[in-house]
């Protein structure tokens, strides 16, 4: 049980596919200019790696080394496009507003990463915490910087007026530009709470020693 | 070495021979919902743009086809009580990033009635934002983009920058869709003039 806590921890913070193993950014940086398509893709990118993972994982003695790339990609192409059809039958507004970047989940590198390097050696339940760490860390990093870049560049939260009429727009966090800016400040502030929970932690074991040295 | 290279090929078209029948049964299970949606929300669309008509005929068969760069894909003759009170016309054009479908509607006083954008692939948070409800391209009188052509007449100047406000940063998309809009416009004008002149006389 501690082991898969500690997997799904890497994923939100210490392995945070966006902001420590900087993968899957082009999508990323896209879709966040609101916070409805940031939580949809967030949402579908976790249901396409917990079933790509687990999936791969339960099978990972049956596919041959030298073919694995492509048996992983019939896996993801056909999960992402489960979901592609889910979201335009049940929620077409919100598949309208993601466009193509629901498609293109299929060849996003976070999962092929995920499946290639964790799941094709591990067992399924593991697969199931690095899953949804990995995909709830990808998550809350896509929200934060869309509530910013739509805040900021549209005066508006989840399509809901919040700013006064009298703010005018800052075009540019709507725009890549403005994307990138506030990406970065998102990594400076993982750094932050990375160095804090190491510290915390050393402190934890370094009073652990002394209580056992007397 | 060939039984390795066909017991490879085997496992690789069974793989995918699961996946294929996997996702027939969520095409199947998902196709009617999808198709609906569409015409649920076309249905919406015009209701909204004529919400005292009580018809909408379909007159596809007489108006489909290309005109001035646009693809008018279906036509509705709306009706009130059996007069006719205008059109609803769908096109669709190429635009910044793909096609986009448009719905215009056009009353009888040769005047444009409201556009609806339905579908457009262009860059989210740029071009998209035709889309956008709470996209204003006039910020003190709230209006859309696809809002501001609400009452324009047809007679009325159709350019970019001047006569139609742009949506910000999408340039290219503000004149394509304006474009479209122009000639649904000038096809259900035609079909109008058409009408009335063939029930005058």
């Amino acid at each position: 049980m501690n082991r898969l806590w500690k997997q799904f921890k890497q994923g939100l913070i210490y392995e945070n596919p966006l902001l420590m193993l900087m993968i899957g950014l082009c999508s990323a940086l896209a879709v966040t200019t609101s916070v409805s398509n940031a939580i949809g893709m967030g949402l579908a990118m976790t249901f396409v790696l917990l079933c790509s993972e687990v999936m791969i994982s339960a099978f990972r003695k049956t596919i041959p080394e030298s073919i694995r790339m492509p048996i992983f990609i019939i896996v993801i192409a056909a999960f992402t496009t489960i979901i592609d059809y889910t979201m335009q039958a049940y929620f077409p507004a919100l598949s309208k507003s993601m466009g193509v970047f629901i498609p293109l989940i299929v060849v996003n590198c976070i999962i092929m990463g995920r499946v290639e390097a964790f799941a094709y050696k591990q067992k399924p339940l593991i697969c199931v915490a690095d899953a949804l760490g990995m995909g709830l860390g990808y998550t809350w990093v896509l929200v934060g910087i869309a509530a910013i870049r739509e805040l900021l560049g549209n005066g508006t939260l989840a399509g809901i007026q919040v700013m006064p009429d009298s703010f005018q727009p800052i075009l540019f966090f709507t725009l890549s530009p403005g994307g990138f800016l506030v990406f970065a400040l998102f990594i400076s502030l993982n750094l932050w709470l990375k160095g804090r929970m190491q510290k915390s932690a050393a402190a934890k074991a370094e009073a652990k020693n002394q209580e056992v040295a007397a | 070495m060939t039984k390795q290279y066909a017991k490879l090929g085997f496992i690789l078209a069974a793989f995918s021979l699961v996946a294929c029948v996997g996702l027939s049964f969520v095409y199947a299970a998902t196709k009617d919902r999808i198709a609906n949606q569409a015409s649920v929300q076309l249905q919406a669309s015009l209701k909204e743009l004529f919400p005292e008509a009580d018809a909408f005929k379909d007159v596809t068969a007489d108006l489909g086809g290309s005109f001035k760069g646009a693809t008018l894909d279906a036509a509705y003759l709306v009706e009130r009580s059996g007069a006719p009170m205008g059109m609803a016309v769908k096109a669709s054009g190429n635009s910044y990033g793909g096609p986009a479908t448009l719905l215009v509607g056009v009353g009888i006083d040769r005047r444009i009635a409201g556009v609806r954008v339905l579908d457009s692939k262009d860059t989210p948070g740029l071009g998209y934002n035709a889309m956008n409800p709470s996209y204003f391209v006039d910020k003190a009188t709230k209006k859309t983009f696809p809002g501001q052509f609400t009452g324009k007449a047809l007679t009325d100047g159709f350019a970019v920058k001047q006569d139609v406000a742009a949506i910000a940063a999408a340039t290219i998309t503000s004149k394509a869709l304006t474009g479209i809009i122009k000639a649904s416009g000038d096809a259900a004008q035609a079909y109008l003039e058409h009408t009335s002149s063939v029930g005058g006389n």
